[in-house]
């Protein structure tokens, strides 16, 4: 490890989509504990973070590097990754007929314990954590029923991706636009959610458009993204002058192709 | 005329009972047509050697043989055994008659095309009649059983008339304890305003034999909402007939089927669309495995008349194996102008994103195809109107499913 103290690491990140580069030299750490929100505008590259950590098909690294708790995350599947504690909140979560909400938790607990040499649980050990997650973010103990995200509203889904988080107890979550299209009561619940899980260990990456999220979680850290790469980095203050100037200052000459996006 | 058709008809002296006249009709039906070929198209890829091959006998005495328990579910039965009635329901529903005696109905909603129907015209010796009276909506769910003892052969038919206004929720449940040899026929007439809810289980795998239909006509304003759920076996064949005779009538048919070995599975299923108005949605899902075949026939046919008629019809098919093989086709004949149609036949193949969404959980890629490949049938389960007997169903189903390799 070369940083004893650094749960993620990731160090001149160039990746690219479809040919396309995406990011481009990003650098980022973060420690035990902290949390950061990420903020830039559309198309800068947040998303394509969170997939490129994850490890999604069809985002390749380019160069750089990625470490979580010393591990080359780059170096593992996806479930691997998911193993060593990262965590994804899609900004779009997928629907999934067929497959029970608790059937898809119950199965990815038991992933990861296993992985870690624990028992896998009873389902009815399961069952009472199931319910307990969903009460405390608010959704029906009959959405565990329901096949995974099957039908849910887009608020049922970022409240189903944050039962995820509770119950899978990760080291790092990234939380991509969990609050976008969510009135202040849902997005209330899930910074509730997301406060529960906060210690010293637990590491948050908060991409938002909003100050008013972090109003609620507050950042160690905030950073912009912009073109596939951090541009500015400061503490909590800067969400409040980012919202108040908008983006217009990091001039930056649109390419042609970024025009026709 | 094949032997073994010879063989079986030979039977039909010793039936004696009030549907002589249709049998003999039957009879004559029978023996002018000619016995398929791989040339015939409804049997094109569905070989008959399994038939001919078979050494199962009518019975003189059959052991006792009781039905499979579905917890939750009391039902009203109707057990046959070797293709004799061996019980019927003490106590029945008021309004809910089953009789053993002529029917206007037997043979007039199975079309004589199916050849195997013709030989369970014949051979079919102890024909049960269930009506529904007006009205009536029966909460219990009626259980026709077909249960064969090894080496047997057995022949049942049931006529099933909801008059107007009524409710029924009917299962024909097969099993099959050895190598024999079946075929099942029911006919249902769901009258006007009228709602079946139909499923038909046909899960006995291993070395034996089922032909088989069910067939359907609904007057106006009837409802149906039908579930196939089958197995291989040697062979397998199942006709379905949905034959809209009133308007503003509609029938939902979900259809399983699930693939193992060299087992094949042969689904037809065939809607009428005579009259304008009505709506028909199905569901078709299919997995195979290893060596086995399966075969789906879809034809909606949209006669002239049938305007503003609404028919979807899907078909899913996920093939475990490049030697499995699955013969699919939709047949759409369509005769008016104003009508919506869909249909589709795909291979389907596992949904990417989801597969990573499962992923980032955790869940490693084999599991997370065979949780979504699961998945890919169970939503059709899901749609079982009667909780019990998707919650019976669904493990029956998922050990099937995990013990078939991905090859
Ligand atoms: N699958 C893809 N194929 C092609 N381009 C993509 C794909 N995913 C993302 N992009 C492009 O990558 C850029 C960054 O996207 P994204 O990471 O989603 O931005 P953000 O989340 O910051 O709004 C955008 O220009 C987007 O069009
Ligand atoms: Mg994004």
């Amino acid at each position: 490890m070369s940083n004893e103290n650094v749960l993620l690491s990731i160090k001149d990140l160039h990746a690219s989509v479809e040919e396309k580069n995406i990011l481009k030299g990003l650098n980022l750490d973060i420690k035990p504990g902290e949390v950061h929100a990420i903020m830039g505008p559309n198309g800068a590259g947040k998303s394509t973070t969170g997939y490129v950590l994850s490890g999604r098909d069809g985002y390749e690294v380019d160069s750089g590097s990625a470490t979580l708790d010393g591990q080359d995350l780059f170096d593992m599947d996806v479930e691997e990754r998911a193993r060593a504690g990262l965590f994804l909140a899609f900004q779009y979560p997928v629907e999934i007929p067929g497959v029970s909400n608790l059937e898809f938790l119950k199965v990815s607990v038991d992933s990861q314990r296993e992985a870690r040499g624990e028992e896998a649980l009873t389902s009815a050990e399961f069952l009472k954590l199931a319910k307990e997650a969903c009460k405390q973010v608010n959704l029906p103990v009959s959405f565990l029923k329901r096949g995974v995200n099957e039908g849910f509203s887009g608020g049922e889904k970022k409240r189903n991706e944050i039962m995820q988080m509770i119950l899978l107890k990760p080291k790092l979550c990234i939380l991509d636009e969990t609050d976008s299209g969510l009135d202040i009561d849902a997005m209330q619940v899930v910074a509730n959610g997301v406060n529960s899980q906060r210690d010293s260990e637990r590491s948050f990456i908060v991409v938002t458009h909003y100050q008013r999220l972090l109003d609620y979680i507050k950042p160690d850290f905030v950073h912009v993204l912009a073109d596939g790469k951090i541009v500015k980095s400061g503490d909590a203050s800067l969400a409040k002058e980012l919202e108040a100037q908008g983006y217009a200052w990091l001039q930056t000459e649109p390419t042609e192709d970024e025009i026709e996006d | 005329m094949s032997e073994w058709l010879q063989h079986a008809i030979a039977h039909a002296d010793s039936i004696q009972d009030g549907f002589a006249d249709q049998r003999a009709t039957s009879l004559a039906l029978l023996t002018d047509t000619k016995w398929p070929s791989r040339k015939t198209e409804a049997w094109k890829y569905t070989p008959l050697r399994a038939v001919e091959r078979s050494s199962a006998v009518f019975k003189e005495e059959s052991p006792e043989l009781t039905p499979v328990d579905v917890e939750g579910l009391d039902f009203l039965e109707l057990t046959f055994v070797d293709g004799q009635l061996v019980s019927m329901p003490e106590d029945l529903p008021e309004g809910l008659t089953i009789e053993m005696q002529e029917s206007d109905l037997f043979t007039t909603i199975k079309p004589a095309r199916h050849i195997f129907g013709l030989v369970n015209d014949v051979l079919a010796a102890d024909v049960a009649v269930v009506t529904v009276a007006e009205n009536v909506k029966i909460d219990s769910v009626l259980r026709i059983n077909n249960l064969l003892s090894n080496g047997a052969q057995g022949h049942i038919r049931v006529v099933v008339e909801l008059e107007a206004g009524a409710a029924l929720k009917v299962v024909e449940n097969a099993e099959a304890h050895g190598a024999t040899l079946t075929t099942a026929y029911t006919e249902f007439l769901i009258g006007a305003g009228a709602h079946l809810e139909h499923y038909r289980f046909a899960l006995q795998s291993g070395d034996n034999v089922a032909l088989g239909g069910s067939h359907f006509k609904l007057l106006g304003k009837a409802t149906l909402n039908s579930s196939i759920i089958g197995f291989g076996s040697d062979l397998q064949r199942i006709d379905t007939d949905i034959i809209y005779a009133g308007e503003k009538a509609e029938a939902k048919l979900n259809a399983i089927y699930l693939l193992d070995g060299t087992e094949l599975f042969d689904l037809h299923a065939n809607v009428e669309h005579a009259v304008p108005n009505c709506t028909t949605e199905e569901n078709i899902r299919g997995i195979a495995g290893d060596r086995s075949r399966a075969v789906f026939n879809g034809r909606i046919h949209i006669h002239r008349d049938a305007q503003k008629t609404l028919a979807e019809l899907n078909n899913r098919n996920l093939l475990l194996s490049d030697k499995a093989e699955i013969n699919t086709k939709p047949e759409l004949e369509i005769y008016a102008d104003d009508v919506r149609c869909a249909h589709g036949a795909t291979i389907a193949e596992i949904d990417k994103k989801a597969l990573y969404y499962l992923q980032t959980r955790g869940v490693s890629r084999s599991q997370a195809q065979l949780m979504l490949s699961f998945g890919f049938i169970n939503e059709l389960i899901d749609q079982m109107p009667t909780a019990e007997l998707a919650e019976w169903v669904r493990p029956i189903i998922r050990d099937r499913f995990a013990q078939m390799e991905v090859k």
